[in-house]
């Protein structure tokens, strides 16, 4: 019986013991001072939350930290200042990405997963690849078109 | 790159901090010693509070209510009107109003005790929709028969001399529902104490609202308390009033507390207990010549306001203003009543009012349109109003009217009248297409009379600093305000400093709302800024101006006569859809939509609001349902309420008529809310004609359809 | 409320399955949802949980002898949407079952233990007549998954048994069909959804199954229904269509269901049968293939 749960987040090692039902995203945000990690919804629908764990992306709020044993969990200020990181961003910025700004993390680590996993995504690649990430304020086509910016601009980095 | 050229596009200022996850939310802000709040609220929608038992409290814990507010202060959030208490005392109006406020250190501990609170009530009958209201269901909620706000609106030849010469009247009537904003953010706030004033972290469209507003509870003076805008992610009118509903209770605490209390909400309380967009129901009686041309129309208009007046008043005026389109009919007698329910509280929602009317006069016409074989957009396009067009308030339009340009725009780029005669009617194709428009800023004298907005530009150096209570909401004004002075300055943008509003650092300017920043701020600044470019030399020195009405434009607001407006927005969207007659799915296959804006300070900007207000139209009309079930809304969550993904709807085409407005910055005008105002009715049109159905009532899900199909 | 565990190996899992009646909670994405209690706060459902996400030996999807695919209860619907050796129709709502995240974390083990009738995968997986294999101290029982889903959230796992895996038979249809409708195109639960599958011999129909979802308390499959096309030769079968489709639609609402998923359910199994008698290409009727 594991009586602490040890993760990794942002290449930091974690040590966690309490109760394992604990909700990932309040780990991040109010132990890990993570604010990046948005709760938009609580339920794992809006997508706000996403992190990447052992390259997949997840929803944080409605991941019990249970479940992360040996796993490794990026957030958004663990890809920001990368290479790939800063190219979405960059792209986000320069594309007209980014309205009110609270699903725009969630929505460049789902970039950052699709563009890992296929470098010159079409639109309708991207527009999958997001659908779990709400928007209220965009209509999506600047961020679908920002995320193809920053295919075309990283070019090799996605690779 | 220096960017100062007003039709450069630039990069947002927010955008990177944003992206980076850096910008701070109200839920990411933290005090030393700081409580968490939550909000005790009614769970039945009508009746009397006979016993609140509250189990004993352990220490460092609080249950405030109304009785927690001193002999001087005043149980009422003024909301334009004064009539939404804070707490509410002795009655319930609808679910989810509050009740109490319950602080303490650790969350478990308040849920605990939260579960353990119990209200008890003798419950009376409620009215929760129009037609319970107008019936007085239960007995009236206010005065004798639940009207909280009417007008009327009379234009041209008397209607029953016209009714009675008319060939044929058309009557229906038309519905639209509740729609929930959904802001990416929920409701938020925080409270504390600096150096012996209250102040308020609030994520709000407009701070000096707040202050305003629940300053009485204490008895205090607005200027006794400091909002300061946290960066906000989404409001849409959502956070227009509405955060006084939080900012009010946290007051009351904080007199009694004096610890941060930091409140927010979770998707569920936002999805039950905040306002939405009016219902409405609009009849319209429309006299019609043998050839099918109007001769005149009759529209009673109502809406859904709630349990509280609060700001409905200006919504029903607007959407009565609204009522007759883009369109200038030889008659038109227009009656609004707001009714009152025991539902939470009606309130702002991009567009204020005019999407629900406008959705019904498009509608309404295409249905005659159809009846007497025209196209509708053809048909609709020969009563296109024009500059000096007597408008429904008897004023005149100001400018040129481009609507024939728009409409010719999206015809071409969509093949529409290709398209209409190749699908016909019912072979699961449709093409649709609707014109609106959006009156800025504040209704008729409001921006004169009423809000007499301020704004000031701080210059040391050579950085300006722009001193506005205008807020940045995602929609991109911190951005374009810069522009507007590093441009009138011919300075770099970047020497252009504008931070989110403190009340007790900047002046009023009104608020962010009505589609008002870029048409009226951004005015003032950019008047602001040339007298200051032309003192550039006299070292630091700041300018401060207020807003001037021009000259010649009279209003009535007693008689709602006159110019309403001094200008407007125009749209003209065409939606095609490909209807799956096996499911009743839509598939959205193609958009386009032309609008008037004046002059666009920022493309890039621009180009992001059309999109986004447009898909919030299409959810609108499509997928976004709020039922309420004998005062409970039955949808609290983003699963059950659903918005637009990104696979919901296609890539828009859209295009902009270049107009410049006189009294405009750059010749801007208004922009935020008109781009809401009108997909929805392009939608419907398309559907109809794809299924060969009749649609009355949004939103239609493939259940209403089936409905509307089986009633074909 | 009850404590919560985290097992390292599937013994100690048995153990407290058996001793604590504890619930496996494997991506979460249900009991998480189901008894969230909003920000900062852990959820706390009245009963103990244990996250069993680590326990490899519940993983991964094999063929086996008899040409049967078993899934490993921690497989994720990710997974199951990208393998080969998954029949069509589970890949198929596999990959339209929530959103990308959703489907990285939500398992098979989770979505058929929960018992929910909008779930995505007891529906198609009850149209291959899926086995579902459990597992207890006292060893392994297997058991139609029809059989194991009573009801709307009822299920009959034992106290002491937790899901292993499920195990679909080999199937060759000619002719396969499935559609879900949810509230929007992507990132929606079901509102309704339907699988057909049916296999054409010389002219006849050896073959001919349908299941429905979110359309009653479980997933429905009436054997009756199907037997009035079964054995039938294709010739005959317009003439069975709309007695087929009354005997289906009676099967699904015997509770007053809204009309617009019992004559959606009938224009699905319309828009099948018609390609059947049709002599459509052989293949995926309706939409494109995953």
């Amino acid at each position: 019986m594991l009586k602490s749960i040890t993760f990794y987040v942002n290449d930091s090692r974690v040590v966690f013991s309490g109760n394992p039902l604990t909700r990932l995203i309040d780990i991040l945000r109010d132990e890990l001072g993570l604010t990046g990690v948005k709760e938009g919804c609580g339920e794992g629908e809006c997508g706000a939350c996403s992190v990447i764990k052992d390259g997949k992306l997840v929803t944080s709020c409605i991941l019990p930290v249970g479940a992360c044993e040996g796993s490794h969990i990026y957030t958004i200020e663990g890809i920001r200042d990368t290479d790939k990181g800063k190219c979405l961003v960059d792209a986000f910025r320069d594309g007209g990405a980014v309205q009110c700004g609270f699903c725009i993390p969630g929505m460049v680590m789902a970039a950052y997963v699709l563009l890992s996993e296929n470098p010159s995504p079409d639109e309708n690649t991207i527009r999958k690849a997001i659908s779990g990430n709400i928007c209220r304020c965009t209509g999506y086509d600047l961020i679908v078109e920002s995320i193809r910016l920053a295919a075309e601009r990283g070019g090799d980095l996605w690779v | 790159m220096p960017v100062n050229c007003i039709d450069d596009k630039v990069v947002r200022v927010d955008a990177e901090a944003k992206a980076r996850g850096e910008a701070k939310y109200a839920s990411d802000l933290s005090f030393p010693d700081m409580l968490y709040a939550r909000l005790i609220r009614s769970d039945i929608p009508r009746g009397t509070i006979d016993e609140i038992s509250v189990p004993e409290l352990p220490e460092g814990y609080y249950f405030i209510t109304a009785k927690d507010i001193p002999e001087n202060g005043r149980n009422e959030l003024w909301m334009i009107a004064k009539d939404w208490r804070c707490f509410a005392d002795g009655d319930v109006r609808y679910v989810g109003e509050t009740i109490g406020l319950l602080a303490g250190p650790d969350r478990n501990m308040l849920d605990y005790l939260e579960s353990r609170i119990e209200i008890r009530y003798t419950e009376r009958e409620a009215a929760i929709t129009i037609d319970d209201a107008l019936a007085v269901k239960g007995g009236p909620i206010v005065g004798e028969d639940n009207v909280l706000c009417s007008l009327f609106c009379e234009k041209g030849e008397k209607m029953q001399s016209i009714m009675d010469r008319a060939d044929s009247v058309f009557t229906e009537t038309l519905e639209t529902g509740f729609q929930e904003h959904v802001h990416l953010e929920t409701n938020g706030a925080v409270i504390t104490m600096e150096n012996g004033k209250y102040v308020i972290y609030i994520s709000a469209q407009c701070p000096f609202y707040v202050r305003k507003s629940v300053a009485g509870l204490l008895g205090l003076t607005p200027e006794d308390i400091i909002v300061r805008q946290t960066t906000t992610g989404g409001a849409f009118g959502g956070k227009e009033h509405f955060p006084d509903v939080l900012a009010g209770p946290l007051l009351v605490a904080e007199s009694v507390i004096r610890k941060p209390i930091k409140l927010i909400f979770t998707r569920e309380e936002d999805m039950l207990f905040s306002v939405k967009r009016h219902p409405s129901k609009v009849t319209y009686r429309t006299a019609l010549d043998k050839e099918g041309n109007i001769l005149g129309i009759d529209g009673t208009i109502y809406y859904n306001c709630g349990a509280y007046l609060s700001s409905s008043y200006v919504v029903l005026q607007r959407g009565v203003f609204h009522a007759n389109g883009v369109y200038d009919f030889p008659a038109t007698y227009l009656k609004g009543v707001g009714v009152a329910t025991n539902t939470f509280p009606s309130d702002a929602f991009r567009g204020f009012g005019a999407p629900q009317t406008l959705f019904a006069i498009e509608t309404h016409l295409d249905h005659i349109a159809r009846k007497f074989g025209f196209d509708p957009a053809e048909y609709k396009s020969r009563y296109f109003i024009k500059k000096d067009g007597e408008t429904v308030t008897n004023g005149h339009i100001v400018e040129d009217v481009k609507l024939p340009e728009m409409m010719k725009k999206i015809a071409d780029a969509s093949d529409y009248f290709r398209k209409v005669k190749e699908y016909g009617i019912g072979s699961g194709k449709g093409i649709g297409m609707s014109f609106y428009n959006h009156g800025g800023a504040f209704t008729g004298n409001g921006e004169q009379a009423i809000i007499k907005a301020h704004a000031r530009l701080v210059k040391t150096g050579d950085r300006v600093r722009i001193e506005v209570g205008s807020t940045e909401m995602g929609q991109g004004f911190q951005t374009s305000l810069r522009k507007i002075v590093a441009n009138a300055l011919n300075i770099d943008m970047d020497q252009v400093d504008y931070d989110n509003p403190d009340t007790s650092l900047v002046p009023d300017s009104g608020p962010t709302a009505a589609s008002r920043s870029t048409m009226v701020v951004g005015k003032i600044a950019e008047n602001c800024a040339l007298e200051m470019k032309a003192r550039w030399n006299e070292g630091d020195f700041s300018v401060e101006k207020e807003y001037e009405h021009p000259d010649g434009h009279p209003w009535d607001q007693a008689t709602f006569r006159g110019d309403a407006y001094l200008g407007y927005g125009w749209g003209a969207a065409c939606v095609e859809v490909d209807v799956d007659k096996v499911t009743n799915e839509v598939k959205t296959t193609g958009i386009w939509t032309c609008h008037d804006i004046g002059h666009a300070i920022d493309e890039l900007i621009v180009h992001g609001q059309v999109n986004g207000g447009v898909i919030q139209s299409l959810g609108y009309a499509s997928m976004e349902k709020m039922e309420n079930r004998k005062g409970h809304f039955r949808q609290s969550s983003m699963s059950d309420y659903v918005i637009p993904t990104s696979m919901d709807f296609p890539h828009q085409e859209w295009f902009l008529v270049d107009n410049p407005y006189q009294w405009g910055p750059q010749g801007a005008k208004g922009m935020g809310e008109l781009v809401f105002n009108g997909a929805d009715a392009a939608y419907v049109d398309a559907v109809e004609r794809a299924l060969g159905i009749t649609v009355t009532k949004i939103p239609i899900p493939p259940e209403d359809i089936e409905e509307a199909l089986e009633n074909a | 409320m009850g404590v919560n565990y985290v097992p390292e190996t599937l013994e100690e899992a048995l153990l407290l399955r058996k001793a604590e009646k504890a619930v496996p909670l494997a991506g979460g994405t249900d009991i998480m949802v189901q008894h969230r209690r909003g920000l900062g706060l852990a959820p706390q459902p009245d009963f103990p949980v244990m996250i069993i996400s680590g326990l490899n030996e519940l993983r991964g999807i094999k063929k086996l002898d008899d040409g049967s695919v078993e899934i490993g209860a921690l497989s994720t619907a990710a997974e199951i949407a990208a393998s080969e050796l998954v029949p069509w129709h589970v890949r198929k709502a596999a990959s339209g079952m929530g959103a990308i995240s959703l489907r990285n974390s939500a398992t098979i083990g989770g979505n058929i233990g929960n018992g929910s009738p909008k779930g995505d995968l007891p529906q198609p997986l009850i149209l291959l007549d899926a086995e579902v294999v459990l597992l207890s101290f006292d060893g392994e029982r297997r058991m139609l998954l029809d059989e194991f889903i009573i009801g709307a959230k009822k299920t009959a796992l034992r106290d002491d048994e937790i899901i292993k895996s499920v195990i679909i038979p080999p199937h060759e249809f000619t002719y396969s069909y499935y559609r879900k409708i949810g509230m929007r195109r992507a990132n929606a639960i079901s509102k309704l959804s339907l699988s057909a599958a049916c296999t054409v011999k010389d002219g006849v129909i050896s073959d001919f199954r349908a299941s429905s979802g979110a359309a009653g308390p479980k997933v429905i499959r009436s054997r009756e229904a199907e037997s009035m096309i079964t054995r039938k030769p294709v010739a005959e079968l317009e003439d069975i269509v709309p007695d087929f489709l009354a005997a289906w639609d009676h099967a699904i609402s015997p509770h007053a269901m809204p009309k617009y998923r019992r004559n959606t359910t009938a224009r699905m199994l319309t828009e099948f049968l018609e390609a059947v008698i049709n002599g459509a290409e052989p293949g995926i009727i309706g939409q494109e293939a995953l």
